[in-house]
């Protein structure tokens, strides 16, 4: 079953049972996670005539109690506080409530005493703990997602918080998938350890009734990775759709927000883009810019046959006709307007930032070999004053994570020069990146130069030549999932949790990154799935990240571990 | 999918604690509680057996939930357990549409009945089938028009406290009466192109024929002839002006109902665009009340500094001077 499926079938479930004009309420992490699955009319349908917030509904004072109330809420403390002082003075006439993750004792005991009016009619958890972006891609939102870069003893109690969140979340999916995983992490990274331990704690020792679900199949696998890992990943400009559309504008819960540029029509200001709702979108999400051109103008020129057609109205046929048509003609039209101004603003700051001329020297560096090459490319590019700050550190930073050990020299120039020409450059953020994911930390062969396999393959690759410059790199993702489905996951690399061991393939694969997930290993997700090769991969992650947030977690984690040590 | 229902356990500490009464809290909670249960059972008794005579047609809707007594006055919220209250008098109003939608279905099953009873071939000549299929698309068209007035009225009464919900409601409503009134259209279209297929058939069928009969009558008399395409001329003539006047008819219910379609378009939702999602429209309503915050201090502080008011006080204090003068003019000369 599909992400998105298992939601919005949570979220059926708990409206249908109640008749009558209902009201919900959800928190501010709720609303992301209803709101990418449910719509508006859907909510409707089901006789839901108003959404509040909590903290909102906890301001105002009138009753409505002709409606009943359903609570749909993270099981928090600050939740539970609000919650209880709403039953105290209940508004409304009858209280249901839902928590998206398991309840502790003393949360239920709170709430039964200050149900005084004995207003609430249920109490269940509805494991919908998770953002379903897309059906095989959900993420976490978490806000704070620098934490696991810094080290443990830095920060306990946030750091704490941060892991609890990423239990909660990876053991709803499982809970509505109802499956009991076996639990793999990666070696090399503390954190991924530690939350695969404490995972794998809940699901067999402390709540072991809860999953213990039928056995009958092959257990699914866990694995949870390190974004520092692949930190290339991120750093690269992308060139798919909703990748691209990411990197450059900026995609949060399946929202485009464009108010920020200037000369947009009022209602395409802001853009809804989902693949569940959205035919155009569903087709070309994972499409390259130029073949997404082609899609679009396509696009326009039948709808401009339908306008021009709609115009010529002659008879009163035609006129009932256009009106029968209307609401599709509407519709379309808003979607074209939306996929061309998206498109347009792309190209806008494509050419502004002259990212086809950075793109292709990033592609060099991310994938083939010659470091003199990439050294002189690297240093035109400095050089050159149309290239934006961003760019410049980002392409310091990719040569960094390659050639470290070679040239030093020649690297050391790279950081003078890049010092020198960006004014708002941290100093010390490279060499930051470079302790944090550099070659001594990460497990996975990410430039394919550890083994003689790996070599050979790229030469042959070299040879034969790339389809498209600017889309030649493959996430470490791939690899890792290839190397899943021939069952050649080494368990030197990935250990397991506990002693549960895998017997054969698993069918079922939840790849878990903390530290943030990129669309473009989401591409690679869904292109395997959609290959049947018999396994299905699931990815999440913390957050949904794109250069601009990884350059910002890496710095307020750099800016965190120099203030403490200077403090100290 | 899993999930786990605390309802019971939930029940079972609310009920020790409340009858225990809790150790934080002070003695005076179980002695509420105790009265709180003899108000309730004792108002159940009064209340039940006068429940079918005061319960409005909106509270019917929902059956009543046993052992909750259904009470009017707030008093009772104050000190028995919180009820399902009665809604305010606008969902009455909002009620009527649902029920309205319901007759017009049920219209439109006569109606497609009736259609297809007037397009079977029939010696007769179909007039009161045709009367039936205008009177029925005639009531059909009314409720849609007038379940679209009183949808109107529903958002009349200026900004309330429950706004969004009225919002929503007329929503969903228009939605359902929209969707009502296009399927009526395209009933009614469909029934027109068959209606005129089948005029040219049998005229066709005639014409051939009579032309048949003329050719084949040709070799005998010309004036016969000419009696018949005249005869035929006059047949055709006012087979066509029926036609054309049944056309004009169902055109202009087809044009009422665009009519509808196009105002109620305004109020319905296009789904996938960013009106449709629930995160946009909770934000949208915390900034228009925002927004309307600010107009409404920037009214007032206009206002206070108006120069309009200025001018006012400086006339009036004018005309009172001249006045005083003229007074004054009168007295000494």
């Amino acid at each position: 079953m599909v992400l998105v499926t298992l939601v919005r079938d949570y979220i059926n479930r708990m409206l249908q049972d109640i008749s009558g004009m209902k009201v919900l309420i959800l928190d501010s992490q709720t609303v992301s996670i209803v709101s990418v699955v449910y719509s508006q009319s859907d909510l409707l349908k089901k006789e839901v005539f108003l959404v509040e917030l909590m903290d909102s509904i906890s301001k105002s004072k009138e009753s409505m109690s002709h409606l009943k109330a359903v609570y749909f809420l993270r099981p928090t403390s600050e939740n539970i506080q609000l919650l209880r002082r709403q039953l105290a003075n209940p508004r409304f006439g009858e209280y249901h409530l839902f928590f998206s993750n398991i309840l502790k004792d003393t949360q239920i005991h709170i709430l039964a005493d200050s149900d005084e009016h004995e207003a609430v009619q249920q109490v269940q958890e509805f494991y919908a703990d998770f953002v379903a972006v897309d059906p095989c891609h959900f993420t976490l939102n978490i806000f704070s997602n620098h934490l696991y870069m810094l080290p443990v003893a830095m920060d306990p109690s946030n750091l704490q918080h941060y892991c609890d969140r990423i239990v909660d979340g990876i053991s709803a999916v499982f809970l509505a998938l109802k499956r009991r995983p076996i639990i793999r992490y990666q070696r090399t990274s503390d954190i991924a350890k530690r939350i695969a331990q404490e995972s794998g704690k809940l699901m067999y020792q402390q709540e072991s009734g809860l999953f213990d679900f039928r056995r009958a199949e092959i257990s699914p696998l866990l694995l949870v990775l390190d974004r520092r890992d692949d930190p290339v990943t991120p750093l690269l400009n992308q060139w798919t759709y909703q990748a691209m559309v990411h990197e450059l504008l900026g995609i949060q819960d399946n929202k485009v927000d464009l108010r920020t540029i200037g000369s947009i029509p009022k209602d395409q200001q802001e853009v809804v883009l989902s693949s569940e709702q959205d035919a155009f979108f569903k087709a070309n999400m994972y499409e390259n810019f130029g073949d997404i051109g082609m899609n679009i103008k396509k696009m326009v020129d039948e709808f401009q046959q339908i306008a021009k057609s709609n115009q010529n109205i002659q008879t009163v046929e035609d006129m009932a006709k256009f009106v029968d048509n209307y609401p599709e003609y509407r519709k379309m039209h808003g979607n074209v307007s939306k996929h061309v101004t998206l498109v347009t603003e792309m190209s806008k700051i494509v050419e502004e930032r002259k990212l086809m001329l950075v793109s292709q020297t990033e592609q060099e560096l991310a994938c083939n070999g010659g470091q003199g090459a990439a050294f002189e490319a690297v240093t035109n590019l400095l050089n050159n004053d149309n290239v934006s700050d961003i760019d410049r550190l980002r392409l310091v930073m990719l040569y960094a994570l390659r050639y470290e050990k070679e040239s030093p020299v020649q690297l050391m120039q790279l950081f003078n020069k890049l010092a020198a020409k960006s004014a708002k450059y941290k100093p010390g953020l490279v060499q930051f990146l470079l302790k944090q994911a550099g070659v001594d930390k990460r497990t996975g062969d990410l430039y394919g130069n550890r083994d003689l396999l790996n070599i050979a393959r790229n030469m042959a690759r070299g040879l034969k030549g790339v389809e498209n410059v600017y889309t030649q790199h493959q996430p470490l993702l791939f690899q890792t999932m290839e190397s899943i489905s021939k069952g050649r996951l080494r368990d030197v690399d990935y250990p397991y949790v506990g002693n549960h061991y895998q017997q054969a393939r698993p069918q079922d694969v939840v790849i878990f990154i903390v530290g943030g997930t990129t669309y473009e290993e989401a591409r690679s997700v869904a292109l395997l799935n959609s290959t049947n090769s018999g396994i299905r991969f699931i990815l999440g992650g913390t957050a949904i990240l794109n250069s601009k947030r990884f350059l910002k977690d890496l710095e307020e984690a750099h800016r965190q571990i120099r203030s403490s040590s200077t403090g100290v | 999918m899993a999930t786990r229902n605390r309802t019971i356990l939930f029940r079972k500490y609310r009920d020790t604690l409340q009858t225990v009464g809790s150790p934080t809290s002070n003695g005076v909670r179980t002695d509420k509680t105790a009265s709180q249960k003899a108000l309730n059972w004792q108002l159940h008794l009064c209340f039940t057996p006068m429940l079918p005579v005061l319960m409005p047609l909106s509270v019917l809707k929902n059956p009543p939930l046993p052992g909750i007594p259904y009470c009017v006055a707030s008093e009772l919220n104050r000190s028995g357990a919180v009820a399902l209250g009665l809604p305010p008098e606008w969902v009455d109003l909002s009620e009527d549409v649902p029920s309205n939608v319901q007759r017009a279905h049920a219209k439109m099953a006569e109606l497609k009945k009736a259609h297809a009873k007037a397009l079977m071939p029939s010696f007769g000549d179909g007039k009161e089938d045709q009367q039936r299929i205008e009177t029925l698309t005639h009531e059909i068209t009314d409720l849609i028009r007038r379940s679209e007035r009183k949808l109107q009225r529903l958002a009349a009464a200026g900004p309330s406290k429950d706004s969004n919900v009225r919002k929503n409601v007329q929503h969903s409503l228009a939605s359902e009466l929209q969707s009502l009134s296009m399927e009526l259209r395209k009933k009614q279209s469909a029934y027109l192109k068959r209606l005129r297929q089948q005029e040219e058939g049998p005229n066709g069928v005639d014409f051939e024929m009579n032309i048949q009969g003329s050719r084949s009558q040709a070799e005998d008399d010309d004036l016969d002839d000419t009696a018949f395409n005249e005869h035929q001329l006059t047949r055709i003539k006012k087979s066509e002006a029926l036609t054309t006047e049944r056309e004009q008819e169902i055109q202009q219910s087809v044009n009422e109902l665009a009519q509808i379609m196009k105002d109620l378009s305004v109020l319905v939702i296009d789904q996938g665009t960013i009106v449709d999602r629930i995160d946009h429209n909770i934000q949208s309503v915390a900034a228009t009340v925002e927004e309307g915050l600010k107009q409404l201090q920037k009214a007032e502080r206009t206002q206070k500094h108006g120069g309009m008011v200025k001018c006012a006080t400086v006339l009036i204090i004018m005309c009172f001077i001249m006045l005083v003068l003229l007074f004054l003019k009168e007295i000494f000369f």
